[in-house]
């Protein structure tokens, strides 16, 4: 199913009349991952259902010394894989991520028949469609070994061609290379709340007319000056992590990719697409507080969460489920609770709230993307996945973690109607929380307002 | 798209390699000064022959506007990010950014982050061990660690965003920024553009064939649109504009110096990784479509604000982007501000901010021959009217582009 190119020209374009900001519905039509659980979203949702974490002993690099030998490390690609993309060796890591999960959200929303080629997905493609990436790492990989021969004054070996992935405009650049966008390509890199921030961009763009369909999400891969990092800021768990339990000690890193299609509501019905959910409001804020360390009170996260519920134009009450930014460190997960009872009240306690990154670790710039997935995929199963991780939840918390095994969702308010399989209609929020106090919250909608899935 | 009507320019702040401070900038556009630097070659990461001249910052005095002890923690960019919209601030007259009922977001554009940093936790990794890795200098050293320590500073609790899509960045954050007004979510945005040129990017840089190589009397000079232009020279520092309504600025007022009308940005597909297209077909249909949708003809454009750097592919790709466009029609008065500052994108902003208040801009350094194939002459020096609409070009490589419109205030 094609798009249309209409728009690509110069002569006889007809002035758009761009629709009042707030009356745009804006929907999701294609879902795409990469995560430790395999390359396509459906392996990451059965990984997160098993109520196992995929975090293990990392194999990419030596973690000797480390406060913790453990990542979220994605599996090695499937063979022939590599086939479908033309540029798959001069790829970084993160760039591979990236255009995996973006093919495999393109193909499920319909904007492209390929299979196999990549060459025919540029028939569909015009300038109305953006690209807004979110990342903290791109080609940094890639980029340490070619320090490490350049340091070691191995000049022939510190290939040019290692950092042509390098700055942060890698993945999203080569995503819209690769399905040939002649719209707007944005990349943002606000630490932990990059993609978070970056589909919030690509709501907005929607919303005001300047795109009609937006790809949106983040991709990020492991690297050994990140793992250096969080470690020398002590701020890993030795074990795989355990968000929000009473002897959490740190994160897990991870990596991968998540990616959505979004469009408006009229496009996507008038191409006949599926409609997954809706992209009902985002928020951001910032804590302007500390470099690391969150706000203890919660402040900003709390903040983002109000905005973007005031942006769909829903209240508390109406969110069914929280997924959490719950990175395992004991400093973020206190705050986040904080935030959680600041916006839901007494009704914190009682809203079903789970954390990706148990399952598949810290994805740090793309970990809003992937976590925009997982919640999405809970919309669409009607079941909030668990967060794996062993140990009483933090008695000081009055969270209720989602554990064990899914669960169904329950009715959030009085106004759903509620059958044995859960809500018909449910919002759920995702946070990301980020250093520097970068936060963002998206919130999503299982049904579509004024139009049923 | 993006329609920015209603959003202006209240404040300027700059530290680049003229120096601190609007005063400094526009007294180098004026006067056509360069002030190129050596990098610092001692770390062995240079090839022999290699370029090595930059606009570097060393050695400006921040302390006005950042207190040591502050600056102490901060990465390069971080402190050129704060003292510049310490600057801005000032030159707009806010000193409480909260002033208004709603939060002041911040929105910041870099090409490569706190390169400094990184090479700095690479060769502790590398040479000591990860162990090593200070946390100290891993904490500054995410891209973000500039806006971050602006919202620190100011006390801005809006949205906090940070833009990388290389050259073409600080026009996105200036969109972006401009976005969050339009949309309520801000009633003042600090909008910021920051790089750092370290050694290591440097020779990484020289390595890629992008910097501009000595010539026969052994210059090193930027040339924009010049004949015999080699690369462009590196640069770096901070420029801040401060974004308001209009409304709200008369309200406490404020002295609007430029009104944004539209933003908008592209990209090409076909554009290599690590260069500029050959064929300016995609960006010029798109800039085209740009100024129709934003109900501009070229005729009305009275000057370019051009984020043309010396680079041989670069902005031979701009030009016939610019000229198809054009058509038939001459172009008018083209900035290059990269001639004066070097590879920093922030000049950009300055520029468009100072030209949209009338200010004098000198012959354009490096300049001395017309390219037969572009036909494009950079400013002369002479006497230029002020412009009434600004048009701020900005193609990156790789093949992202974006453009913004911007009007004198009487406008």
């Amino acid at each position: 199913m094609g798009l249309g190119t209409e728009g690509l020209g110069v002569a006889g374009l007809e002035r758009r009349e761009a629709p009042e900001p707030a009356q745009q519905t804006v929907v999701v039509t294609g879902i795409g991952a990469v995560s430790v659980w395999g390359w396509d979203a459906a392996s990451l949702w059965r990984g997160l259902n098993t109520g196992q974490t995929g975090i293990a002993q990392a194999q990419r690099f030596k973690t000797t010394g480390h406060r913790t030998g453990v990542a979220g490390e994605v599996p090695a690609a499937p063979v022939g894989l590599d086939s479908n993309y033309p540029d798959w060796r001069r790829y970084s890591q993160a760039d591979r991520f990236a255009v995996v999960a973006t093919l495999e959200a393109c193909r499920q929303a319909g904007l492209t028949e390929i299979e196999g080629s990549v060459a025919s997905s540029t028939e569909f493609l015009s300038s109305d469609i953006g690209l807004f990436f979110g990342g903290s790492t791109a080609g940094m990989a890639e980029g340490e070994a070619f320090f490490n021969h350049l340091v070691a004054g191995d000049r022939r070996r510190a290939r040019l061609q290692l950092l042509a992935s390098h700055p942060l405009n890698g993945p999203g650049d080569a995503v819209a290379r690769l399905v040939g966008i002649t719209g707007p390509v944005r990349s943002f890199s606000s630490a932990c709340a990059s993609a978070g921030l970056a589909i919030g961009a690509a709501l907005d763009a929607l919303r005001s007319g300047e795109v009609e369909v937006a790809i949106a999400g983040g991709a990020d891969s492991l690297c050994q000056l990140t793992y250096a990092g969080f470690n020398a800021l002590r701020a890993v768990d030795s074990r795989p992590c355990r968000p929000f339990r009473g002897d959490r000690a740190g994160m897990s890193l991870g990596e991968g990719a998540g990616v959505v299609v979004l469009e408006t509501l009229e496009r996507a019905k008038k191409r006949g697409a599926t409609v997954l959910a809706e992209l009902v409001g985002a928020g951001a804020s910032c804590d302007a507080h500390h470099m690391t360390a969150p706000h203890p009170r919660g402040d900003g996260a709390a903040l983002a969460v109000q905005r973007a519920l005031g942006d769909a134009t829903i209240r508390p009450d109406d969110i069914s489920f929280v997924n959490a930014h719950g990175t395992g460190t004991p400093h973020n997960d206190a705050s986040e609770w904080n935030a959680i009872e600041t916006v839901f009240g007494t009704r914190a306690s009682k809203i079903p709230t789970t954390s990706t990154k148990g399952s598949v670790g810290h994805l740090l710039g793309s970990s809003g993307a992937i976590e925009a997935v997982a919640t999405i995929q809970c919309l669409i199963a009607r079941q909030v996945h668990p967060t794996p991780g062993d140990g009483a939840v933090d008695e000081t918390f009055g969270v209720d973690l989602v554990t064990g095994a899914p669960r169904n969702l329950a009715a959030a308010t009085t106004d759903v109607a509620v059958d044995g399989a859960g809500p018909e209609r449910a919002f759920a929020v995702s946070t990301s929380f980020g250093f520097g106090g970068a936060n963002a919250a998206l919130v999503f909608s299982r049904e579509s307002r004024g139009a049923a899935l | 798209m993006i329609d920015l009507s209603t959003v202006v320019v209240t404040g300027l702040g700059t530290v680049d390699a003229a120096g601190c401070g609007r005063e400094r900038i526009a007294a180098a556009y004026r006067d056509a000064t360069t002030h190129w630097q050596s990098v610092d070659l001692s770390a062995g990461y240079h090839a022999s022959q290699a370029s090595q001249l930059a606009g570097l910052t060393r050695g400006l005095d921040l302390r006005p506007w950042l207190a040591p002890a502050k600056a102490r923690r901060m990465s390069l960019p971080s402190k050129l990010a704060v003292a510049a919209t310490k600057m801005a601030l000032e030159d707009a007259e806010r000193e409480a950014v909260e002033a208004s009922e709603l939060p002041t977001a911040v929105v910041v554009s870099t090409a490569h982050g706190p390169t400094s940093l990184i090479d700095g936790i690479l060769r502790q990794s590398v040479t000591k061990g990860p162990m090593a890795v200070s946390p100290a200098l891993f904490t500054e050293s995410v891209a973000n660690a500039p806006a971050a320590q602006i919202a620190i500073a100011c006390g801005a609790l809006g949205p906090n965003l940070t833009v990388t899509q290389r050259e073409a960045g600080v026009l996105i954050a200036l969109a972006q920024g401009a976005t969050e007004i339009k949309t309520g979510r801000a009633g003042c945005v600090l909008a910021v553009a920051v790089d750092e040129l370290h050694p290591m990017l440097h020779a990484v840089l020289g390595r890629f064939g992008a910097l501009a190589s000595q010539d026969a009397d052994g210059n090193e000079v930027a040339r924009p649109f010049d004949r015999h232009r080699r690369g462009f020279v590196a640069g770096e520092g901070a420029c801040a504009v401060v974004l308001e309504t209009d409304s709200s600025a008369r309200a406490r007022g404020g002295r609007v110096l430029a009104r944004l009308r539209a933003g908008g940005s592209a990209f090409d597909p076909h554009a290599p990784r690590t260069g500029w297209s050959k064929s300016p077909a995609p960006l010029a249909a798109a800039l085209a479509r740009f100024l129709e949708r934003s109900e501009v003809a070229p005729s009305d454009i009275d000057c370019i604000v051009s984020g043309a750097s010396g680079s041989v592919t670069g902005d031979r790709l701009e030009a016939l982007v610019l000229k198809s466009v054009w058509g038939n029609r001459a172009l008018p008065s083209i900035l290059t501000p990269k001639a004066w500052l070097g590879e920093h994108s922030g000049g950009m902003l300055s520029a468009a901010v100072l030209a949209a208040e009338g200010a004098a801009f000198g012959p354009t350094p490096g300049f001395t021959t017309v390219d037969p194939e572009l036909g494009v002459h950079p400013h002369d020096g002479s006497t230029m009217r002020r412009p009434g609409t600004i048009l701020i070009v900005s193609l990156a490589v790789g093949g992202a582009a974006a453009w913004t419109l911007i009007e004198r205030a009487e406008a």
